[in-house]
């Protein structure tokens, strides 16, 4: 089912008729989120014919593309899939310099506590921890968007402090609003969208993270770095505006 | 400029086109049509394009009114159309005269029906397509289903093909010519038999599981929906107990919950998962799927992924000399 490639940092198998997956590594990290980024840069900036986009993940890209573009492309190959894998092994080893950005940076405001937090008390107790010092923690760190998944504009963020680390609600909410920031195991990220939800909800930002008229919808991106930062009432009804 | 008005939307009534590609990285669904070859097929009647935006309707109990006259093709096994006490035949174009009111009565062959329209109807598009995506609220007509009282427009961009084939139907009775779309001649005899290709972790299951899939009757769950479609019999139980990180899925992904159900990924599915996959659909097979009702009983039957890939560009080969059929008739 999966070509390895030797030489190659990844491995690829196929999705589906007109996607494959790029496999990095085995676990999350740093490096491995960096180079899945790097590549997917130097992917979009060299499309190949019939590419229509790419799925960044924890360990994996997943490129997708029209069938009959490829297959009507000069790439060689006996099919689509081997089309795609030799244009995508190509463009891995003859690109050797360094394709790295500056990854963006996003300050997001979060009011915390009360009701745009209601588990922060929950989430104190369950940490040892005193509020502040939840707010401090999560605060004081800045994240890496790893995944964009779930549902539109959903970021899973890495990095957070482990003291942090809280399991998810017994019972999942029926509704969580968009914008509430909660705290799932060792991950912590942004609802967008007004959806069921079992993280503990710790606080919410007055941004808004996903919007269907905007050019780029998701207001984060894999890839993009993250810091929260607390404010208060006024500050929140502000930039809710 | 032709209009039609919902008296009754069904079930569920959504407007769906070819779906929205670009925006998979920021976890927006692909959405579209379940059922894609119906959809293209009630497009292509009408000398529209492929991709056009159509109707989706769910079963049956819908009714709408032609406010204009209207030419009209649907196609797909949820329903049939009935106008002026008369079954209105499928996959071909149909024209029907202002004030005639069209019923979507029972089809118990399938799920899902698709109505187009000559031009496409005309709605906006939202992130590069008019498909509804009901969580998010967006797409379609006000990222809603339908209700009563909706109106709704073609595009008056229609092709010269459409205008043909309106001059050739129209008048003051329904009409319809003898040619159509065979759907069928694109389809597989048993309908009910889906081909898959192992997906990756197809070998983190233990062999007796793989023996079941791939030769037990499975049944299809009550809570299907555009999102997935939920598969029971016997469960599916792994060797190696991995955990997956999520990545990305797609429309035909058949996930293994924890508790060894099958989850067979549709439209509006989310786009990274982290269930492992114990095989992919045939991208040939998917519009059989959409036609799924609860109950219904199927199988599954294994091919490789070089033979998806053949199916699919035959299938489009031969989609395309009916189409080039059409616009030679013209």
């Amino acid at each position: 089912m999966s070509i390895p490639f030797p030489e190659q940092e990844f491995k690829i198998y196929a999705l589906s008729e007109q996607a494959v997956t790029l496999v990095f590594e085995n676990e999350i990290n740093e490096k491995t989120a960096s180079e899945i980024s790097n590549f997917n840069r130097l992917l979009n900036n060299n499309p190949f014919k019939g590419f229509t986009s790419s799925v960044p993940a924890y360990t994996t890209l997943s490129i997708f593309y029209d069938l009959l573009s490829v297959i009507s492309s000069d790439l060689p190959g006996e099919n689509g899939f081997e089309k795609v894998s030799n244009y995508l092994k190509s463009l891995n080893s003859k690109n050797q310099e360094d394709v790295a950005e500056v990854p963006n940076r996003i300050t997001l405001p979060v009011l915390y506590g009360a009701e745009f937090g209601p588990d922060l008390d929950e989430a104190s107790n369950m940490t040892n921890l005193s509020v502040e010092e939840v707010i401090d923690l999560h605060t004081s760190v800045i994240y890496k968007v790893y995944v964009i998944g779930f549902v539109p504009g959903f970021a899973y963020l890495g990095g957070m402090d482990e003291r942090l680390a809280s399991p998810r609600k017994l019972t999942p909410r029926t509704s969580v609003p968009a914008g509430s920031v909660g705290i799932a195991g060792k991950q912590t990220g942004i609802y967008p969208l007004e959806t069921p939800g079992g993280w503990q909800i710790i606080g919410q930002t007055p941004l808004k993270m996903f919007d269907a008229n905007r050019i780029q919808p998701s207001l984060l991106k894999a890839g993009d770095e993250v810091k929260f930062q607390s404010i208060g009432l006024e500050e929140f009804n502000e930039l809710s505006q | 400029m032709m209009e039609i008005s919902i008296s009754k939307p069904g079930i569920l009534t959504t407007v769906q086109d070819s779906g929205r590609k670009n925006y998979l990285a920021q976890a927006v669904p692909l959405s579209g049509t379940l059922d894609g070859l119906s959809a293209r097929i009630a497009n292509m009647a009408l000398g529209n394009h492929e991709d056009f935006a159509t109707l989706e309707f769910t079963y049956a109990a819908a009714e709408f009114k032609a406010e204009t006259d209207i030419l009209i093709a649907y196609a797909g096994d949820g329903a049939f159309l009935v106008a002026d006490g008369s079954k209105l035949p499928s996959e071909r174009p149909v024209f029907i005269p202002a004030g005639m009111v069209i019923k979507l009565i029972n089809n118990p062959e399938g799920a899902t029906t698709y109505l187009a329209i000559a031009g496409g109807f005309n709605l906006p598009e939202v992130l590069e397509s008019k498909s509804t995506y009901l969580l998010g609220n967006f797409g379609g007509l006000e990222g809603r289903n339908l209700k009563p009282g909706d109106r709704i427009f073609n595009s008056e961009n229609i092709s010269f093909l459409s205008q043909n084939i309106m001059k050739s139907l129209e008048g003051r009775q329904i009409s319809w010519p003898s040619w159509y779309i065979p759907r069928p001649y694109f389809l597989p005899k048993n309908r009910k038999i889906i081909r898959i290709f192992p997906a990756e972790e197809f070998t983190w299951f233990n062999s007796d599981s793989i023996i079941s899939f791939l030769s037990g009757d499975f049944s299809i769950g009550l809570n299907s929906n555009r999102m997935g479609i939920h598969i029971s019999g016997d469960k599916i139980f792994r060797r190696k107990q991995d955990e997956l990180l999520s990545t990305a899925v797609c429309p035909g992904t058949i996930q293994v919950t924890g508790d060894g159900e099958m989850i067979l990924l549709m439209a509006d599915c989310q786009t990274t998962g982290g269930y492992p996959r114990i095989g992919q659909v045939a991208a040939v097979d998917l519009p059989l799927c959409a036609q799924l009702k609860p109950n219904d009983s199927i199988r599954f039957t294994e091919i490789s992924r070089d033979a998806a890939e053949i199916l699919y560009i035959e299938r489009e080969k031969e989609l395309e000399k009916f189409k080039l059929a059409i616009e030679s008739k013209f």
